[in-house]
């Protein structure tokens, strides 16, 4: 058979390419807009974030943000849950709200000539939600199920036992975003009306609109519904949030002992830069791509193909609202979790001058050409927009990031490596791994403690 | 609203289909090439052979070293993965324009020359990747193998779709590498072979390119297919249950479909949507909101080629509730959808569902790529692309309520059952 061309074809470089810029504006109420007019992108994607931390829920009813939004289209004084779902659902639009580290967050996704009645059924809940006894009390159950769901997933009870271990007892952080079994089952509707009274109201707020819709268009809809929202009365002005500190001893192991488990599940970090660094977040990007980015990174290619330990592992540098930390999450197979753990921490502590010039260039050169096509579709800008509009970055942060990762110098990544090389790291292993506990103290990072799953 | 998205294909000499649909709105390409070879060509005591071979074509070909695919992409600005599932094999990459040819040379390479780097070493390091994979997607969640339970009791002993793609472990590891060279012999060859490409691209200039690197693959006899005979509705309730330590109780229901890209099938999946997939569906009606039954539920349809389709439904049952109760409520409304059919409300929010979730869709390019080698691949008809949201319009309330008597009886239903107890699964707790 003719093999066909054997010599590898060129490749045209990319031209240049920047995230778009919104025309925006504020409302009377003082909400912010920001709207992306996108060609070819039918369905709309609205995000609306309130700049509410964490640290406003009263300790005892954590997780009253998460339900408040679980709770927010369950019923308002006009129209009963299973009327504002028929409303909803008629029009296909997709309503959903969470709560996060950010603060809370309201989606829309919705075709085009429904943007109008998803923005007004929007702002009536913003407005109007009355949580209903018997609507919280069920949502109350269902987040129970899904602490226990979260919980029982190895990687989740991973998450759970590293942020105990890793920040300050005192700080929010320190805590489930969502609440723990105690505090969720304490919140009552009267807790959530209580807290939306506070929080919930447009002043701060930001909304983000991405689409094929004319500015003009977007103006007036947003101007008839979110614009008239009003705050009501008695509503204060939101608290900081926590710093997100480190606890004392946070340098140290912990196993969580899961009796049976065929793989063990790691969780490790350290403390990293965060988003605002002077050196530019494009430079931490890098090295997390370089490291662990991608099947072809550091870790995997040791981990995974060179030993077949693991399906995958992800390492980088993960940026919080302020700061941020350095990430690693994986499984590993059970009986290797030791040598798999090993020779993670010598991938991940690699010397500056190890890092190559030619793996530098093609993580910069991976993460500066795909921006486009990562950046394309409504609801990928929309994230990203309220995202930086939430943690106060300026709207060409993803452009000057880009330049940034463009134009480094492989001299500059390795210096940035070795002032913020992770070190001192809180690990968590989740797994059947009892009678391994003096290998890994061995390894002399830190005491090792046991806690049961259970706990 | 209608859709008209520009498509335009060809078949090469050699068999091969290339269909494209041509979008500047960004300077990329999306390569979504399908293979027809999934879980349900293998033979007995050969399974997770072709998701196997997903993670083979990776690890280098005869011109490309090992890691030299992923890299190659990457340096240029592209993401790429690979899927696999029942009916097909799935490789995939979006790349700036300039980077189009060097996609299609590596696929070249790789669909037409893998042979050579598929080396002892090779193939054993891979195993062990699968096998990290299975244990972390499977064996070490609750309920990790509830899908694959599930499978087994809808499709019979022996029946392509009875098995998981991941496959059998001991297979994986009796598999010899003269074996797994025929498999790629056998399956990867033009006429089993659909290559997509959506985006910055002129389609003239594409086929050109494909030409150029897949004119000259040589034809290859197709396979003998796998048997596809339609399967009648399950009667026996077949029922499996786990006594285990999960975090809540669960049920997962499963119900034998039509084949895929019918009327009926059409039918059936909208009556699952009806009945348990949107807020407004009366199991949700009826389970999570009036009578506090349940935390959760679903249901969707999964078409496939083989004879038959997957229908699902999944109910998270509330705590301190008996699931047998569950079940009873759950059998009454399938019995009730069976003889009314859907509501008014039911049917207009599966509508307006579907729209957006197909606008969102095909929105995007790699969807799109997707969508486009699915049609042309499994039913020789990729404008279905345009034309879905309009087979969903024309869908009466009649044939819903037909498509469910038919299908969706509860004598019909398949269960897997997951209990409190104190088996060897996992349940954790903070």
């Amino acid at each position: 058979m003719t093999p066909g061309p054997v010599t590898v074809p060129d490749v045209a470089p990319p031209g240049p390419w920047s995230f778009p810029l919104p025309v925006s504006w504020q409302e009377d109420n003082g909400l912010t807009v920001h709207h992306y007019r996108i060609p070819g992108q039918h369905v709309l994607a609205c995000r609306l974030g309130l700049p509410v931390p964490l640290s406003a829920e009263p300790e005892d009813r954590e997780g009253v943000a998460l339900l408040l939004t679980r709770c927010l289209d369950e019923g308002t004084t006009r129209r009963s849950a299973e009327d504002l779902a028929e409303e909803l659902e008629r029009r296909g639009i997709a309503l959903g709200a969470g709560a996060g580290e950010r603060g809370i967050v309201a989606s829309l996704d919705v075709v085009g000539h429904h943007l109008g009645d998803a923005l007004a059924l929007l702002t009536e809940c913003l407005a109007e939600a009355s949580y209903p006894e018997p609507e919280v009390a069920r949502q109350v159950r269902t987040r129970l199920a899904d602490i226990a769901h979260e919980l029982a997933d190895p990687a989740g009870r991973a998450a759970r036992e590293f942020q105990r271990t890793y920040f300050h007892p005192a700080d929010r952080a320190s805590r489930p975003a969502g609440g723990s079994r105690e505090t969720v089952a304490a919140v009552t509707p009267a807790a959530v009306r209580d807290f939306h009274a506070q929080v919930v109201h447009p002043r701060g707020a930001v909304l983000v609109v991405a689409g094929d819709l004319p500015a003009e268009e977007v103006r007036d809809l947003v101007g008839t519904t979110l614009g008239r929202w009003q705050a009501p009365a008695g509503a204060a002005e939101r608290p900081q949030p926590d710093p997100g500190r480190r606890a004392e001893d946070a340098a140290r192991i912990v196993v969580v002992d899961r009796p049976d488990s065929v793989q063990a599940q790691l969780h490790l970090g350290a403390p990293g830069p965060g988003r605002d660094h002077p050196l530019g977040w494009g430079t931490f990007q890098v090295l997390s791509f370089a490291l662990g980015g991608s099947p072809t990174a550091r870790v995997d290619r040791v981990l995974r193909e060179e030993r077949g330990y693991t399906y995958g592992i992800r390492a980088g540098f993960r940026p919080r609202r302020r700061g941020g930390q350095f990430l690693a999450t994986g499984a590993v197979r059970g009986d290797a979790a030791v040598p798999a753990l090993e020779e993670l921490l010598s991938v991940l502590e690699v010397e500056p001058e190890e890092l190559t010039q030619e793996e530098l260039r093609h993580s910069a050169d991976f993460l500066a050409r795909t921006a486009p096509g990562r950046y394309a579709t409504a609801d990928v800008v929309a994230d990203e927009a309220l995202g930086l509009a939430m943690e106060e970055l300026p709207l060409d942060f993803v452009t000057r990031t880009v330049e940034r990762v463009r134009s480094l110098e492989a001299e500059d990544a390795r210096r940035a490596w070795a002032a913020h090389r992770p070190g001192d790291w809180t690990m968590v292993l989740v797994g059947d791994l009892t009678d391994r506990v003096d290998e890994l103290a061995a390894l002399g990072r830190g005491p090792v403690q046991v806690v049961p799953v259970g706990q | 609203m209608p859709l008209s998205y520009p498509i335009r294909s060809r078949t090469l000499d050699n068999g091969l289909r290339v269909v494209v649909s041509e979008d500047h709105l960004v300077p990329t390409v999306t390569v979504n090439i399908w293979v027809d070879v999934g879980s349900r060509h293998e033979q007995a005591g050969a399974t997770g052979l072709a998701h196997l071979f997903e993670h083979l074509m990776f690890q280098g070909s005869e011109n490309v070293a090992e890691g030299e695919h992923f890299s190659r992409i990457m340096s240029a600005g592209g993401q790429l993965n690979a899927t696999t599932w029942f009916d097909r094999t799935a490789y995939f990459a979006t790349v700036p324009t300039g980077a189009l040819e060097l996609v299609l040379w590596l696929e070249a390479d790789r669909h037409r020359r893998l042979l050579p780097a598929v080396t002892q070493a090779n193939l054993d390091n891979q195993r062990d990747v699968v096998k990290e994979e299975k244990r972390q997607r499977y064996d070490n969640q609750p309920y990790g193998t509830a899908v694959t339970d599930l499978i087994g009791l809808v499709f019979p002993e022996g029946h392509p779709y009875h098995h998981p793609t991941i496959g059998s472990m001991a297979d994986l590891d009796a598999a010899t590498l003269p074996q797994v060279h025929a498999f790629y012999r056998r399956h990867y060859h033009p006429g089993a072979t659909v290559i997509g490409i959506v985006g910055d691209v002129d389609p003239e200039q594409a086929f050109t390119l494909v030409e150029r690197h897949f004119g000259d693959w040589e034809p290859a006899a197709r396979a003998v297919p796998p048997p596809a005979e339609p399967l009648p509705p399950l009667a026996d309730r077949p029922r499996e249950e786990h006594s285990e330590r999960v975090p809540t109780e669960r049920l997962y229901v499963g119900f034998r479909l039509p084949v895929a890209h019918t009327p009926e099938f059409t039918a059936a999946s909208v009556a699952l949507d009806a009945l348990g997939g949107l807020t407004v569906s009366r199991l949700h009606r009826t389970l999570v909101r009036r009578r506090d039954l349940a935390t959760g539920c679903s249901a969707a349809a999964m078409g496939l080629v083989g004879g038959s389709s997957l229908g699902f439904v999944g109910v998270d049952v509330a705590e301190g509730v008996n699931p047998d109760e569950v079940e009873e409520v759950l059998d009454e409304e399938l019995a009730r959808f069976a003889d009314e059919g859907p509501t008014e409300l039911e049917l207009a929010a599966s509508l307006a569902d579907t729209e957006r979730s197909w606008l969102e869709a095909t929105g995007a390019q790699e969807e799109r790529a997707d969508l486009l080698s699915h049609f042309t691949l499994l039913h020789d008809d990729p404008h279905y692309l345009n034309q879905h949201l309009d087979d969903i319009a024309a869908v009466r309330p009649a044939d819903v309520r037909r498509a469910a008597a038919h299908w969706l009886r509860p004598e019909q239903r398949a269960t897997v059952a997951y209990r409190h107890g104190v088996g060897p699964g996992q349940e954790g707790a903070a």
